[in-house]
């Protein structure tokens, strides 16, 4: 028998509307994919989804008023850049069609589960990055923060970044999918960074000499100095602190490095 | 000397302090400031002894009149000495902040001058930070016994969070270690934070223009073995803070011999982490499992059992209170079954309120049966093993204690061997 594949752009809208589409339709859904992610074994029916904002809204509008954590799973799904998701809220919403916001706590139901850590996934690593971005200070008073984060949570730390430090310029850079975020005192905004800018930065995890101030060197000693002395040798435990910072978020740690 | 002289040897001198939460405060920035104070708390960075690093912490100064015998920064130890000024704390918080290093300044201090002159001075920095800066970031400042009341209460318009420490479990303890302070001296702030605390918090219902006194609450931390106190009193004085002096936190840490003093255990003794870790667990069960302290100790059986998790401990002794069955039990009695913490306890009562769950939908749900199955029937099964003594029952809760428990077990024992 076939299988019934529905394809969308891999934007939020995208999936939504994918997923209401697959709903409605009544069939066996086998899977709800991003095109590009996507390749087609010979017994697939594809169908292609053409964005529509409207059918995507009505649905996403849905999960927020089902209160519960439906809509939070459907943005932090698509945040985690999970390939699955699509299948996964598939399930959710014709869950909450039985059961209503409750159905986001049956932990029994596999996609439900799924969806949940999914979402803690994202929620703890948004919540992560809030503590492990480090700013580097350019001469002018403009903040640099490069990371490299596994779900796509830009979004999350800018919105924390723009109450805490709403009176300085910031731009917060995702060098993974070199996606930089620019706030203004005023506005956040999505711009470009200079190219060898970024590939410096992406080899070094640090910005190039020439854009260090002495300032910020003087900083950034001191915090290392202030990290190595903060630890109590007696009680060294480097498993330990490895667990709660895992390497792979040393690289731009000003005290890792 | 150079602010980063100074600052390597008074965060050095300030590592013995163990709290460093960031919790509890919501301040919002200021129009024109920078800094806001999240409810959570963010942790930084962890530090080689696997610490959370979550705000500056440093001593105002370690020039110390005072002669504690447990202390590193005692007035007859020859160490390095170093005083900072308000402003030079007040540039690394703020540089430090900006960088997105921290979340806020934890400011502590050996007595200097007096106690007035150090509150005074501690004061000046959080004033400098708050007005000056318009800093709205996180400020844990410690309180100096002795210190004048109007000090104290001007912090606590300026603080998210106080601490008074209370240094050791008993008053013949402090009057041997630390004969410079007094039990009265130390109560007698800890008393003045916890009754202006409720004090402003009702004024705040009344007004919203009332002003916000040390929102994140007080704290405390006591030094553990350090003296001969036993588990039992340490929980006891722990449960009376909690009730009488509505404190937020305890903190314990396990002494660590800086001195050869022969009041002392010796140097190179390895500090007690095994007996913290267990004080920690048991602080846990009066905290969020809603235990009381005579519950998990008694006067028969003083000292915690170091190879065993309180909780678990509680659940031998009194096993004829189980096996309780997951469908039927409220969530008070879910939360006594070991293995079962706050999470798993509100996933079953959710769960469980649109079906009754079924033996394979407990590892859905994310239930570890390791050490519940021993504890726990299911729709009338019982999954542990029947058969077991209660004594062998023991030595197979032993055997599924987490690594990190177990490592800590015998990393104490290897290091007491020589």
């Amino acid at each position: 028998m076939d299988s019934i594949i529905y394809l969308h752009d891999g934007s939020f809208e995208g999936l939504m509307h994918a997923v209401a589409a697959a709903v409605k339709s009544k069939e066996d859904v086998q899977g709800i994919y991003a095109e590009k992610e996507f390749s087609p074994r010979i017994f697939d029916t594809c169908i292609q989804i053409k964005t529509d904002s409207q059918q995507s809204l009505r649905l996403f509008e849905y999960l927020k008023k089902l209160k519960g954590n439906a809509a939070r799973f459907a943005i932090n799904g698509f945040l985690s850049e999970d390939l699955q998701v699509g299948i996964h809220l598939y399930w959710l919403v014709r869950q909450c069609l039985v059961y209503g916001a409750k159905a986001t706590q049956l932990y029994t139901h596999d996609s439900i589960r799924h969806l949940d850590k999914l979402s803690q996934k994202v929620g703890s690593e948004a919540h992560r990055f809030t503590g492990l971005i480090r700013f580097r200070i350019l001469e002018d008073g403009l903040q640099y923060g490069p990371f490299e984060p596994d779900c796509n949570v830009i979004g999350y730390c800018a919105q924390h970044f723009r109450e805490r430090l709403k009176n300085q310029s910031w731009i917060l850079h995702d060098i993974r999918r070199n996606h930089a975020l620019y706030w203004d005192r005023d506005s956040l905004q999505s711009i470009d960074i200079d190219e060898s800018f970024t590939s410096h930065v992406r080899q070094y995890g640090e910005i190039p000499e020439s854009s260090l101030s002495e300032a910020e060197r003087y900083y950034q000693k001191l915090w290392k100095s202030f990290h190595a002395a903060i630890a109590n040798q007696e009680r060294k435990n480097l498993n330990l602190q490895r667990q709660f910072l895992p390497q792979r978020y040393w690289k731009y740690l000003v005290e890792m490095r | 000397m150079k602010t980063a002289d100074k600052l390597k040897i008074l965060a050095d001198a300030a590592k013995y302090d163990a709290s460093c939460s960031s919790s509890g405060s919501s301040r919002k920035a200021a129009p024109d400031g920078i800094g806001n104070a999240a409810t959570s708390g963010i942790c930084h960075s962890w530090a080689a002894d696997g610490r959370c690093v979550s705000l500056l912490k440093i001593l105002m100064s370690n020039e110390c009149l005072y002669d504690c015998s447990y202390c590193l920064n005692r007035r007859s130890n020859t160490v390095q000495r170093a005083t900072f000024t308000p402003e030079e704390v007040a540039d690394l918080t703020i540089n430090f902040y900006l960088r997105n290093y921290i979340e806020g300044l934890f400011l502590s201090s050996a007595v200097y001058a007096s106690p007035d002159k150090t509150m005074a001075d501690m004061v000046d920095v959080c004033r400098l930070l708050r007005n000056k800066h318009k800093f709205n970031g996180y400020i844990h400042l410690k309180v100096i016994p002795g210190a004048a009341k109007e000090l104290v209460q001007q912090a606590g318009f300026l603080a998210d969070r106080m601490s008074v420490n209370i240094e050791l479990p008993s008053e013949a303890s402090l009057q041997r270690l630390a004969p410079q302070k007094s039990r009265q001296g130390i109560l007698t702030p800890m008393k003045q934070i916890g009754e202006d605390f409720t004090g402003f918090q009702l004024e705040r219902k009344k007004s919203r223009n009332a002003p916000n006194f040390c929102p994140g609450g007080q704290t405390t931390q006591m030094i553990i073995g350090a003296s001969a106190e036993s588990d039992l009193q340490i929980l006891n004085l722990t449960e009376k803070l909690y009730s009488k002096m509505s404190l937020k936190r305890v903190y314990y840490s396990a002494y660590i011999a800086v001195n050869d003093e022969p009041l002392l255990p010796a140097l190179l003794t390895a500090p007690p982490l095994i007996r913290e870790h267990r004080l920690y667990q048991a602080d846990w069960l009066l905290r969020f499992y809603k235990y009381q302290s005579h519950e998990i100790l008694s006067p028969a059986f003083p000292n915690l059992d170091e190879r065993l998790d309180p909780k678990a401990a509680w659940a031998l002794r009194n096993f004829d209170f189980f096996p309780i069955d997951i469908n039927k039990a409220s969530y008070e009695e879910l939360l006594r079954i070991p293995g079962v913490g706050v999470t798993s306890a509100r996933r079953i009562v959710t769960t469980r309120r649109i079906a009754a769950i079924r033996e394979q939908d407990l590892k859905k749900i994310g239930l570890v049966l390791k050490r519940a199955r021993f504890f726990m029937t299911i729709n009338g099964k019982y999954l542990g093993d029947r058969s077991l003594s209660h004594h062998h029952l023991v030595s197979a809760m032993c055997k599924v204690e987490p690594p990190v428990a177990k490592k800590l077990l015998h990393g104490g024992r290897q290091l007491r061997l020589f």
